[in-house]
C-alpha cells in the first residue's frame, strides 16, 4: 500500500496521468460539442482509431505535425460523413455512429494490412514518427521549487498542452462568441433558434465535424505518443469512456477536463499497478477504467436526477 | 382481413427492396475494394460470393454462423422494439459463455441435463447482465448505451482471465479449456458438419420472441412504449418496468447465445475472445430486419453467407476478411437512412430534427 502512495505521489505518476488523460480529453470535448449540439456521437471510438491509423500512415512519409493535421482532417471527414447520413437522409445518429464504429474496427485493420503488405496486428514495421515532448530547461533555474517543477512540467507531449489550450478555447467559443450561443441553442431547443433564423442544421453538421477533427487530435496523440504505432483496437474502449465522461461532466468543458483527468488517474493507476501488485492478475486491473467509469456514471446520473427532481419540487 | 394483407405485402415488398439496393450498392463497393487491393480480384471476388457453397463443410458453417447470427439479431431487436440503445449483448454473450461452460465442465457435463442446464444458466446470467444497465437507466437515468458497452469489455477480460488461470489445462500455458464431455456438446444434425442443435435453438427463439411481442400483453406494452413513451405513459403502462423487463429479456437471449457459441460443435470449448465480434454484427442484423423478429432468419441467412464469404475469401486469397466491416458499415448506413427511428431520447428534440432539413436545403443554395 506504502509503495502504491509513493507511487501516485510521485512525478512520474503525474506525467503518466497527463499521457493517459490527453487523448481522453480530446475525446470528450469533441463528444461534449457534438452532444451540446444535440447530437450524440457514439462513434468516438471509431474515429479515434480510423486517426490513429492515419496519423501512424502519414508519420511514415511526412513530419508529425502533418500526421495531426492529416489525423484530424480524417477525424473531420467521418463527422462530416455522419453529419451527411444523420441530417441529410435523416438517419438515426446513433446507428450512424455505430456504423462509423464497425467500419473502424475492420476497417483499419483491413487498411494496416495494405499498408504493411499483410500486416494486421500491428504497424511495427512501419517508421512512424512521434509526436515531441516538450522540456522546460529554465525551471530548473528557479530556486527551490524549481526541480520539483522540472520534473512535474517537463515532458509531456506538445499535444497535452495543446489540450490544455483547447479546454480554455471550447469554453470561450461555446459561451463568449454568438456561434457557440447558436450552438448551444440548436442542442437545447432547435424551434428557437431556427425562428430567430439560425441554420440548424448547418450548426450541428459543423459541430460533427469540429467534433471530429478534436478527437482526431486524441488518436494522434495515443499512436504518436503513448504508443509508437498502431495495434488493432489500440482505442480500446477510450471513445466510449469519453462518451462518459461528456455526461459525468456535466456538459461544460471545464467538468469535461474533470472528468477526462479522473478516468486518466485510473488509466495511470492501471498501468504502474502491475508493477507493485504482481498477484493481482492483469486483465483484473484492465477492468478498472470500465468499472469507475459505470460507478462514476450512475452516481453522477443519480445525482443529476435528484438535482431535477428538487427543481421541479420547488417550482411547485 | 385480405385488403390488410394485401397493404401488409405492399410494405414487405417495399422494405424488402430498400435492403436489396443497399445490399447491392454495399456489394459494389466491395467489389471496388477488392479491385484495387487485391492481386487477383477475380478470385477474391468469387470467392467471397461462391465459397460458402462450395462443399458440405463450408455450407455448416454459413449455417452456424446463421444460427448465431439470428440469435444475436433477436436481442438487439427486442432493446430496440422498446426503443432503447443497449449494445451489452456482447458481454451477455461472454457471461452466458462462461455460465455453461462451467456447467459443461462440472459434474452435470457428464449426464444428460448437461444441454438443458449449461443453456439455463447461460440464459439466466445473460438475464442478469442485460439487467444491470437497465435498472442503472430506470433507477439512475445512467446512460445505458455507456453503462452496456464498459460491461461488455468487463466481461471480456474477467473470461478472459478465467480462462487463462482457471480453466485452461494447468501447467500447458493454453487459452482455452479442454473439450467439453460429448454429452454438453450440441449433437449434430447433418453428421461431420456444423450443423447442429444451434440452429434449431435459433429458430425456436425467433417463434418465441415473435409470439411474446406480438402476441401477449407484454409485448404491446412494449411495443407501446417503443413507439410512444408519452402516450405509454399516458395509458398507465409502467414504462420503466418494460424497459428494464424488455433489456432483460434480450439479456437471456445474448446469454443462450454464448451457450451457442461454447457448447455448439465449432467450439465444444470456451476459449478467450471467443465471439470474434460476431455479437455485434447483430446491429446490422436488426437495423436490416427493422427489428422484426420473424424478418430476423432471413436477414441472418443473407449476411451469415456474406459473412462466411468474407472469411473465405481472407484465408483463400490475400483480401483479409476484415474487409466485410466495409459491407457492413454501407448497409448500416443506406438501411438506417431510408427511415429513421422515431422518438429515441425526447419528442420535443425529434420536431426539431424534423424541421431541421428545410433550413438544410436552403443553406446548401
Amino acid at each position: 500500500m506504502i509503495e502504491l502512495l509513493m507511487t501516485v505521489f510521485s512525478a512520474t505518476f503525474f506525467v503518466t496521468v497527463i499521457r493517459t488523460t490527453t487523448p481522453l480529453l480530446f475525446a470528450t470535448l469533441g463528444g461534449l460539442i457534438s452532444d451540446l449540439s444535440g447530437a450524440l456521437n457514439v462513434a468516438l471510438e471509431g474515429m479515434m482509431l480510423i486517426a490513429a491509423l492515419t496519423a501512424v500512415i502519414v508519420s511514415v512519409y511526412a513530419p508529425w505535425y502533418v500526421a495531426v493535421l492529416a489525423a484530424m482532417l480524417a477525424g473531420g471527414l467521418l463527422g462530416a460523413l455522419m453529419a451527411f447520413f444523420h441530417l441529410k437522409l435523416k438517419a438515426d445518429i446513433i446507428l450512424v455512429g455505430f456504423a462509423v464504429n464497425i467500419l473502424a474496427t475492420g476497417g483499419t485493420v483491413f487498411a494496416l494490412a495494405a499498408a504493411t503488405g499483410g500486416d494486421k496486428g500491428t504497424s511495427i514495421n512501419l517508421q512512424s514518427k512521434s509526436v515531441p515532448a516538450v522540456d522546460i530547461p529554465f525551471l530548473d533555474a528557479i530556486p527551490g521549487v524549481g526541480p520539483t517543477l522540472d520534473r512535474l512540467l517537463s515532458g509531456h507531449s506538445i499535444l497535452s498542452w495543446l489540450g490544455a489550450l483547447t479546454v480554455f478555447l471550447v469554453w470561450y467559443f461555446l459561451f463568449r462568441t454568438p456561434w457557440g450561443l447558436w450552438l448551444r441553442g440548436v442542442g437545447e431547443y432547435p424551434a428557437a433558434p431556427e425562428a430567430a433564423g439560425i441554420p440548424v442544421s448547418k450548426v450541428r453538421a459543423w459541430s460533427l465535424v469540429a467534433s471530429g477533427a478534436l478527437v482526431g487530435i486524441g488518436g494522434a496523440q495515443l499512436a504518436m505518443f503513448n504508443f509508437i504505432g498502431f495495434t488493432r483496437d489500440m482505442t480500446a474502449g477510450r471513445g466510449f469512456i469519453a462518451l462518459g465522461a461528456v455526461l459525468l461532466g456535466a456538459r461544460h468543458p471545464v467538468g469535461a477536463m474533470l472528468a477526462a483527468l479522473l478516468f486518466g488517474v485510473f488509466e495511470a493507476l492501471s498501468i504502474v499497478m502491475p508493477n507493485l501488485f504482481n498477484w493481482i492478475p492483469s486483465e483484473l486491473i484492465q477492468t478498472i477504467p470500465f468499472v469507475v467509469t459505470i460507478l462514476a456514471l450512475v452516481l453522477f446520473s443519480y445525482r443529476a436526477q435528484r438535482a431535477r427532481q428538487l427543481k421541479t419540487l420547488s417550482k411547485a | 382481413m385480405s385488403a390488410q394483407s394485401a397493404v401488409r405485402w405492399r410494405a414487405i415488398r417495399k422494405e424488402a427492396g430498400t435492403t436489396l439496393v443497399a445490399l447491392a450498392m454495399a456489394l459494389a463497393v466491395a467489389l471496388v475494394v477488392v479491385l484495387l487491393t487485391s492481386h487477383d480480384p477475380y478470385k477474391a471476388f468469387s470467392t467471397l460470393m461462391g465459397g460458402p457453397i462450395s462443399s458440405n463443410r463450408t455450407i455448416g458453417l454459413w449455417i452456424d454462423d446463421v444460427a448465431k447470427l439470428t440469435l444475436t439479431g433477436l436481442a438487439f431487436s427486442l432493446v430496440f422494439q422498446a426503443r432503447q440503445f443497449s449494445m451489452g449483448v456482447q458481454g451477455q454473450v461472454y457471461v452466458g459463455g462462461l455460465c455453461a461452460a462451467l456447467v459443461a465442465m462440472s459434474p452435470i457435463g457428464g449426464t444428460v441435463f448437461a444441454i438443458p442446464v449449461a443453456m439455463l444458466a447461460a440464459m439466466a446470467a445473460g438475464a442478469f447482465y442485460g439487467l444491470l444497465p437497465g435498472y442503472a437507466k430506470a433507477r439512475f437515468g445512467a446512460s445505458e448505451i455507456v453503462s452496456s458497452l464498459m460491461l461488455n469489455y468487463i466481461a471480456i477480460l474477467v473470461v478472459n482471465f478465467m480462462v487463462r488461470a482457471y480453466l485452461a489445462p494447468a501447467g500447458t500455458g493454453q487459452l482455452m479449456t479442454e473439450k467439453f464431455p460429448d454429452t454438453a456438446i450440441f449433437p449434430a444434425i447433418i453428421p461431420g458438419t456444423r450443423f447442429d442443435l444451434g440452429i434449431v435453438i435459433a429458430l425456436a427463439a425467433t417463434a418465441i420472441v415473435w409470439f411474446v411481442l406480438y402476441r401477449t400483453a407484454w409485448g404491446l406494452k412494449l411495443r407501446l412504449v417503443g413507439h410512444n413513451p408519452g402516450f405509454a405513459e399516458y395509458s398507465g403502462i409502467p414504462a420503466s418496468t418494460i424497459m428494464v423487463s424488455a433489456m432483460t429479456a434480450a439479456g437471456a437471449i445474448g446469454g443462450l447465445l454464448g451457450a451457442v457459441f461454447v457448447q455448439g460443435r465449432a467450439f465444444g470449448n470456451l476459449s478467450v475472445d471467443f465471439d470474434g465480434n460476431l455479437a455485434f454484427e447483430g446491429i446490422l442484423i436488426a437495423i436490416v430486419a427493422r427489428s422484426r423478429p420473424l424478418a430476423v432468419p432471413f436477414v441472418a441467412l443473407f449476411y451469415g453467407y456474406l459473412r462466411q464469404g468474407a472469411q473465405l475469401m481472407g484465408i483463400r486469397t490475400d483480401v483479409p476478411s476484415e474487409m466485410i466491416s466495409v459491407v457492413q458499415a454501407v448497409i448500416i448506413l443506406l438501411v438506417a437512412s431510408s427511415f429513421s427511428m422515431p422518438g429515441k431520447k425526447v419528442i420535443a428534440k425529434l420536431l426539431g430534427q424534423r424541421a431541421a432539413p428545410v433550413t438544410a436545403g436552403s443553406a446548401a443554395k
